[in-house]
């Protein structure tokens, strides 16, 4: 035992040195609120990422890929990820207020749908659709439900846009309207590509070949969403792996930004299982006076029970291309089943296939896995699970209300499973890693800390919270022991020793004994300044 | 204590407690957001600031900064992306051959657009017993409101060592005759969906004339074993009218690849001779259903078909138009037009298993006979095969399969570029 010990004094007095060699752990100014892009990005080129060379990467290199267990790279010093040109703190940080969801990234005036012009292709997106002048002449890209799916796809996009808004993505604005047949122009120069790979006028033709196959309504008129044109100069879609080298601010390599990494809880839970890069948009915009990227989730229709086609029975369960699922299915001749042959839904034709009682977010599958996706660890899961677990039932059906659903019975039972997955989510990831969150140190050495199992009610019981108590010197990294403390309450007192000098940094490790959550036993280690006006919590470390 | 046991210990615990620590100062550089592998900036000076530690990142990657450059395989995919999803198809592969049993066919097509819809495609292939065929295709997909497509053929062929194994049931493998015929044709046929969806309507109308010759090959030749009185059409240059009209019931996905949804489709053919020769008419029946089951994982596909001929006064079916069964589409375990006769009929069914969204399995099972009469189309007497099969397929079309079919005759292997159903 005393050999043990020594061996570990002497090791970490090794690795101290590697810390003291390098810059503080803590510098004056975490943790940061916003991740600055201190350079002109003018020089980033549009360029287009193959779909055909994605999807196969993904389904048979991607999917063999083994996670390198590397901490997320885009968080500040407590464990939280700063607003930047990829993400925004709001729900689970700020409050969003029920209004401030059901605006969701709208901000400027909806379309004026009295007359449409239409000026090319639908671009991009699996469902028709059109470019189209509004009565006021501002471009939108207009799209329709499939027949199948009547108020699903346009609903799933404007809900979507309005969960994925909150949870701090960058969002199109997008508005449910209205387009009449009747109504419509065709710019002089609007054209279309036509088999031969000539552009030919817009034709009623085209219009009519389009509507033959959407959704009517018994009216005659067509409900589409309108997402605005987005601002900027277009760049392409992003990846979820490596970053864009012509983007100098783009030094984080996607797979390890917590925000993508997030999509696997956040997509679960909203069922978004088309995470390909044609989905997302780069643009070049001005901010501050300087060319910076902007990261858009562009396109997040494919949510809920939305796909291409209404048989879609293995989507949301299955990667495009699973090898063990080929393997069973292929030497059983198909007698081994998979749990989408036997789950049961309740299926509105405006919602599609999406349930919430078998649903485990830790089995669900986008179409195909993402570098980020296969990154995600416990802690990165239980940063987005908090995301999730923050909202309401209220804020849930608010947004689900913005579908505008025909049908208050399938409103009511989209809102229902966002609630099941949701709280499943959250009992989940909630409780695999040591839950604490928000430790608060007063000046007179009270610690507190929330559980964020407890609190969202998916854990409970008699639990006892310990406290290991250090000093801590920042330029060095070196650690003194202090002492340590417990409580049966979320509230421990700091050991008398606590230092009081300015500038002084203690670092607290704090676990949680609970008879059904061992894992919480292993401790977040927290750092804390000492400031004028008390402790301030400068660090927090879930999993190292 | 031993010295390695000690030592060990010393690797124990320094990898116990290294690794944790390491990583947490490993953490702690990410934390700066410089990029793997990023040299630490020995000339720069070291930041004060975290902002102005990501700083120094982004400046030095702002030195370094390039435009994207796709790998040689992502470029390799991307152009073939933009090939199928923009290309407009020009010089392409064209593997049908001239008549079933032709073998390993090559060929190869140019197709020109005309107008942005309509184009011309001239192609020919070439097969491994000399199969040849070469032909100038019109196609106009989009007329009538895209409710009717035109497809105008122009070509000709030879096949130089068809198979023949006597009329009927009661024949041998060792019965094989091989006989040539070269046909120059054109042709022109109009399909119609009046109402978009389930109802199809076809009409068309062929001019060709058949030019029947001795065989090719290892087998003897047709006319070393029959002559025009025992085998009619035998030897005999024809020229034909052929005019055909089908309706049918499609509410399959697509003809290529569907796992439910059926066809239901009758077809009529008057094939008219100017010398009233070898006049007659056909009937062509046909249904395909798919059931699926398990939500689609299993697939019950069923097919039925038959044929029947009906003579014009005393006018002759010539050997070479009677309906058959045998072949990768047909009688999968027997060689190609195994059995001929004056009518036909055929039955198959497909246990299809969906392995993933790429790749089906089938165990199959085919039966059918030819008969002389139209009264003898039961299910008396039926040959019969069975098999098991691996289509490569997309949401509509089934661009390759393979199959191993076990028959009375023995078994036989598939390779196709089309689906049997």
């Amino acid at each position: 035992m005393i050999w043990r010990l020594l061996l570990l004094v002497v090791a970490l007095a090794v690795c101290t040195h590697v810390v003291s060699t390098a810059r503080p752990q803590f510098y004056p100014d975490d943790p940061i609120a916003r991740e600055p892009e201190s350079q002109d990005a003018s020089k980033a080129q549009p360029h287009s990422i193959g779909t055909l060379y994605e999807m196969a990467n993904n389904l048979f290199v991607t999917s063999g890929y083994t996670p390198t267990g590397r901490r997320a790279q885009d968080i500040n010093t407590i464990d939280e990820v700063p607003d930047s040109s990829w993400f925004t703190n709001r729900v689970g940080s700020t409050t969003v207020s029920l209004d401030d969801l059901a605006r969701g990234p709208n901000r400027g005036a909806p379309p004026d749908p009295s007359r449409w012009t239409l000026t090319r292709e639908k671009t991009s997106g699996a469902h028709p659709g059109f470019t189209a002048k509004d009565a006021k002449g501002e471009t939108w890209f207009l799209e329709f439900d499939p027949p199948y799916f009547p108020e699903g796809a346009t609903g799933a996009v404007v809900v979507a846009t309005k969960f994925f808004w909150a949870l701090g993505y960058n969002q199109v604005e997008s508005f449910l309207t209205t387009f009449d047949p009747d109504r419509v122009d065709f710019d002089p120069n609007a054209t279309l590509r036509r088999p031969s790979g000539a552009r030919t006028p817009f034709t009623r033709d085209d219009v009519d070949a389009i509507l033959e196959r959407v959704a009517r309504r018994p009216d005659g008129t067509y409900r589409v969403i309108a997402g605005r044109l987005i601002p900027g100069r277009i760049l392409g879609g992003f990846l979820y792996a490596g970053t864009r080298p012509d983007d100098p601010n783009d030094i984080v390599p996607h797979e390890h930004r917590r925000s993508l990494r997030a999509l696997r809880v956040f997509g679960a839970w909203t069922n978004l299982t088309d995470l390909k890069a044609a989905n997302t948009l780069d643009t070049l915009v001005m901010e501050n006076g300087r060319t910076v990227v902007r990261h858009i989730l562009q396109d997040v229709g494919s949510t809920f029970g939305m796909s291409n086609d209404r048989y879609e029975w293995d989507l949301s369960w299955e990667h495009f291309y699973q090898a063990d699922a080929t393997r069973r299915r292929l030497f059983s001749f198909g007698f081994a089943l998979s749990p989408w042959q036997t789950v049961k839904y309740v299926e509105y034709p405006s919602i599609g296939k999406f349930e919430g009682d078998v649903f485990d977010p830790r089995t669900w599958r986008p179409q195909t896995p993402t570098t980020a996706y296969m990154e995600l660890r416990d802690d990165d899961a239980f940063w987005a699970a908090r995301r999730v677990a923050a909202f309401t039932d209220d804020m849930i059906r608010t947004a689900v209300h913005a579908g505008e659903y025909s049908d208050p019975a399938a409103e009511k039972y989209l809102g229902d499973v966002l609630i099941k997955r949701r709280n499943k989510i959250a009992s989940i990831y909630l409780t695999a890693v040591n839950p604490i969150v928000s430790p608060r140190l007063e000046a007179s050495g009270r610690l507190t800390v929330d559980n964020a199992a407890f609190a969202t009610g998916v854990a409970s019981g008699p639990a006892r919270y310990h406290a290991a108590w250090f000093r801590f010197d920042n330029a060095t990294g070196d650690t003194q022991s202090i002492g340590e403390t417990e409580s049966t309450t979320a509230t421990i007192e700091a050991p008398s020793a606590l230092p009081t000098a300015a500038d002084s940094f203690v670092a607290v490790d704090i676990s949680v004994d609970h008879e059904g959550h061992p894992a919480w036993r292993r401790p977040v280690r927290t750092h804390f300044r000492r400031t004028a006006d008390g402790w301030t919590l400068v660090g927090l470390t879930r999993l190292p | 204590m031993t010295a390695t046991v000690f030592a060990m210990r010393v690797v124990t615990a320094v990898a116990l407690v290294f690794v944790p620590l390491a990583s947490q100062v490993f953490a702690a550089q990410l934390a700066t957001r410089a990029e793997p592998g990023t040299p630490t900036t020995v000339q720069q000076p070291e930041p004060t600031t975290r902002e102005g530690a990501i700083e120094q990142a982004q400046a030095v990657k702002a030195a370094e900064q390039h435009p994207y450059e796709p790998g040689k395989m992502e470029a390799l995919a991307d152009r073939a992306e933009d090939a199928l999803v923009n290309g407009v198809p020009r010089l392409h592969p064209f593997f049908s051959s001239a008549y079933y049993g032709g073998g390993f066919t090559l060929g190869a097509g140019y197709a020109h657009f005309v107008t942005p819809f309509s184009m011309i495609d001239v192609r020919g292939s070439y097969t491994i017993r000399g199969y040849k065929r070469v032909e100038a295709e019109f196609t106009s997909p989009r007329l009538f409101k895209r409710r009717g497509a035109l497809s105008v053929v122009g070509g000709w062929r030879e096949a130089t060592q068809a198979a023949f194994y006597g009329v009927g049931m009661n024949t041998s493998l060792d019965n094989r005759t091989n006989f040539d015929f070269r046909q120059p044709y054109g042709s022109a046929t109009l399909t119609l969906w009046p109402t978009r969806k389930l109802l199809m309507l076809r009409g068309g109308l062929e001019l060709s004339r058949w030019s029947q010759h001795s065989g090719k090959g290892g087998d003897p030749p047709v006319d070393a074993v029959y002559t025009p009185a025992t085998l009619p059409g035998l030897g005999t240059k024809t020229t034909y009218v052929h005019a055909q009209g089908t309706v049918g019931f499609d509410w399959r996905t697509s003809p290529g690849y569907s796992r439910r949804g059926g066809f239901y489709g009758v077809t009529v053919h008057d094939y008219a001779d100017p010398d009233d020769r070898f006049g007659f008419r056909q009937l062509d029946y046909e249904v395909v259903q798919h059931f699926p089951i398990l939500r689609e994982a299993w697939v019950i596909s069923l097919r039925a078909e038959a044929e029947t001929t009906y003579t014009k006064g005393d006018q002759q079916i010539p050997f070479f138009l009677m309906p058959y069964i045998g072949s990768g589409h047909t009688l999968r375990a027997f060689t190609s037009h195994r059995f001929r006769d004056t009518n036909r009929i055929l039955f198959q069914g497909e246990w299809r298993i969906s392995v993933n969204r790429f790749i089906d399995t089938a165990l199959f099972y085919d039966a059918g006979k030819v008969t002389a009469d139209r009264t003898d189309l039961d299910f008396n007497d039926l040959k019969s095969d069975f098999g098991f099969g691996v289509r490569f397929h997309g949401p509509f079309s089934t661009p390759f399969r393979v199959e191993v079919a076990k028959g009375s005759e023995g078994a036989r292997l598939i390779v196709a570029t089309t689906p049997v159903f």
